[in-house]
């Protein structure tokens, strides 16, 4: 299997392929690098990294918004064996103590040498840098873009099993944890996109476009890496331009005559949103072959509000492409195959909460709509798996396992987490889910993540903020998701016997939005006590979701029903592993 | 000549337009993120401000804007011209 140093070594010559910058030179200027300009772009930082001494496993930190400086930069450490960490920039409002923390709590765990940073930004991270005893150096991307005084060194002779680089994920976490992602694994995955996810074949002359942060496992992998496997060009549009301005996601695809994108459910609903009939009557979207979604639940109605849309530009309803990955993947684990509409499986609600159980739906009875993810890759499996690692049949509910060669060897430096991540060889991913025929549906997480517009929140890190909401007591508060029209949406369940409920209210929603910038969709304040809780007096996230989502919650002494035994003996042991990974991350 | 800019009924107007708001106790001294606005829309916000007003706020400046009326400060630094309410 050939990897991505060695692809990038073969394209000198390669004037006609390569990354296109939206707006990089200037408004409405873009700045084309082909591959083979690229390849010398990348050994020009390799020689770089060797000047200020950087070897072979050194981490080199990158926090570089702007594409046609990280990706040089990411390849040109690659290039010479070292492991990049790419980190997202500091983008939002006032956010920048928090910023701070998350990035030294990071980087104080993959310990890199060298911070490689932009002017612009570098004056406001110096602050952290301090509190990282390992940075030895802060270069800038600009710097990194001279003529080296040294020779351009060749290409490292990696090993398959040698790590690429660590990804860390995107939420704020108190204990970080680095994916690392191997020159193997990364190659696997990257092939089982362009070949058999995605048919890249020259007659398609496919143009692969992009707002995804390049910081973010979708848009460095699928959209930078891949396309140079493929290879294929790539459109880079500034994401921060994509979220001021969604239409631009679209426009580009016009304007540069796109056939492949990719981004998470949130996405859709806002270019839906944006788009003016005016426009999308402009728009050609006729050659679009792949509308790829994943990265976050899939809700079926923004894509079918989105196609439906956007059907005047050309649309075919048939690019739409559901997939399923994950970032201890490398990437990608499923597809769905290109020459299908998006599908979906209507379940009897009922028998999901009550017995595990996808039946599907009939007459009459409450309808749970789940999305098809296709297949995994050749070569890679998906299975269904209970609670003590039994591969469970058909249609039968439990957390979706997957093993293959674009598994990871685990996290950086943490072997507990890595043996905690595997069972029997099997990747647990933490989602819960099940098969049809090989065809994979996911259903929601296992994992006591919360996953909000493309980013993790850990729900015990909200719930303790709202602990500290006066009027609150310790441990009296609970909070999950709901499906929302764009992405999941939270809600905070609380006991508190509160005079003024519409204050209090309001004094969580300013807490939580104030310290992680988080959005709360819907908060219930319940008596004391009528929350559901464990034998051992704790508050059962999963249960008080299934109530607040079915309206009986706050009503006491309900949900003893036989049906639901099954469904709560699920409910009890992900509160338990979530207990246990709490305690793990958090050492108490 | 150009009417006063007032950043306060623009945030309130703003809030209401991306992401369905209303905010009739917004001051200028209001924080931001106090307000529970995810960051894409916090976002789609700032593309309004400058939409409107013809300005474009560095990347670097957002992370330091804290209040409604930081916002105001770097708005009416970008637009000497402009007359801002308080």
């Amino acid at each position: 299997m050939i990897g991505v140093v060695p692809t990038l070594n073969a394209c000198q010559g390669e004037h006609s392929l390569g990354f296109t910058f939206v707006g990089a030179k200037g408004p409405g200027e873009d700045l084309f690098l082909s591959f083979h300009d690229l390849r010398l772009a990348a050994q020009r930082r390799a020689a770089h990294f060797a000047a200020a001494g950087l070897r072979r496993g050194d981490r080199v930190a990158l926090i570089v918004p702007e594409g046609e400086h990280f990706i040089p930069a990411f390849l040109g450490a690659m290039w010479s064996g070292m492991i990049p960490v790419p980190l997202y920039p500091p983008i939002s409002l006032g956010k920048l103590d928090a910023f701070m923390d998350a990035l030294v709590s990071i980087l104080n765990v993959a310990r890199p040498r060298v911070l490689v940073t932009t002017e612009r930004v570098g004056k406001v991270l110096w602050s952290a840098v301090g509190r990282i005893p390992s940075i030895e150096k802060m270069l800038t991307a600009e710097s990194l873009a001279a003529e080296p005084a040294g020779p351009l060194p060749p290409a490292a002779d990696l090993r398959d099993d040698e790590i690429a680089f660590l990804q860390f994920t995107s939420g704020s976490t108190a204990l970080p944890k680095g994916v690392m992602v191997t020159h193997g694994s990364l190659a696997a995955n990257c092939l089982g996109i362009v070949r058999d996810g995605l048919k890249i074949r020259p007659e398609n002359n496919d143009v692969a476009i992009s707002w995804l942060p390049l910081y973010h496992d979708m848009g460095l992998i699928g959209f930078v890496l891949s396309p140079l496997m493929a290879p294929i060009s790539a459109v880079f549009i500034p994401t921060l331009s994509f979220i001021k301005n969604a239409t631009l996601w679209m426009e580009t695809l016009h304007r540069h005559r796109g056939t492949i994108t990719f981004a998470p459910n949130f996405a859709y609903a806002l270019a839906t949103k944006r788009a003016k009939p005016g426009q999308i009557a402009r728009w050609d979207l006729s050659r679009m072959r792949v509308f790829g979604c994943g990265a976050e639940p899939i809700n079926p109605e923004t894509l079918r509000a989105f196609v439906k849309a956007m059907a005047p530009s050309g649309l075919k309803p048939e690019a739409i492409l559901p997939c399923y990955g994950m970032a201890e993947a490398t990437l990608a684990m499923s597809f769905v195959s290109l020459d299908e509409p998006m599908k979906t499986d209507r379940i009897d609600a009922e028998r999901y909460h009550g017995d595990a159980k996808a039946t599907p739906v009939t007459n009459g009875a409450a309808v749970l709509e789940v999305v098809n993810c296709g297949r995994p890759f050749p070569g890679h499996e998906i299975s269904v798996q209970d609670e003590e690692g039994r591969i469970l049949p058909d249609r039968q509910v439990g957390e979706l396992c997957f093993r293959g060669p674009s598994v990871t060897s685990g996290y950086w430096e943490n072997p507990e987490a890595t043996k905690a991540a595997f069972r029997d060889g099997w990747l647990r991913t933490g989602d819960l889910g099940y098969l049809d025929a090989g065809e994979v549906f996911v259903s929601g997480r296992i994992k006591d993540i919360l996953i909000v517009n493309g980013r993790n929140y850990h729900p015990q890190v909200i719930e303790w903020l709202v602990d500290e909401t006066p009027g609150v007591r310790r441990g009296s508060s609970v909070v999950f998701t709901r499906p929302g029209p764009a992405s999941e949406e939270i809600v905070v369940a609380v006991e508190a016997r509160a005079d003024d409920p519409a204050s209090l209210k309001a004094r969580i929603v300013a807490r939580v939005g104030e310290e992680l910038q988080l959005s709360v969709a819907d908060i219930v304040v319940v008596p004391p006590g009528t929350l559901p809780k464990t034998s051992s007096g704790k508050l059962q996230r999963r249960k008080t979701r299934e109530q607040y989502l079915n309206g009986s919650i706050g009503k006491a002494g309900r949900g003893g029903s036989t049906r639901l035994a099954v469904a709560r003996h699920l409910a009890l042991s992900w509160v338990g592993r979530a207990r246990h990974e709490v305690r793990k991350l958090f050492g108490g | 000549m150009a009417e006063r800019i007032d950043v306060v009924e623009m945030f309130k107007q703003a809030a209401f337009e991306v992401d369905n708001r209303r905010l009739p106790d917004l001051k200028s001294d209001t924080v931001i993120a106090s307000l529970g606005m995810d960051s894409v829309a916090i976002m789609e916000l700032v593309s309004y401000f400058e939409e409107k007003l013809g300005v474009r706020i560095p990347d670097e400046e957002l992370s330091k804007i804290r209040t409604v009326r930081d916002l105001r400060d770097t708005i009416a630094r970008l637009l000497p011209d402009r007359q801002f309410a308080a």
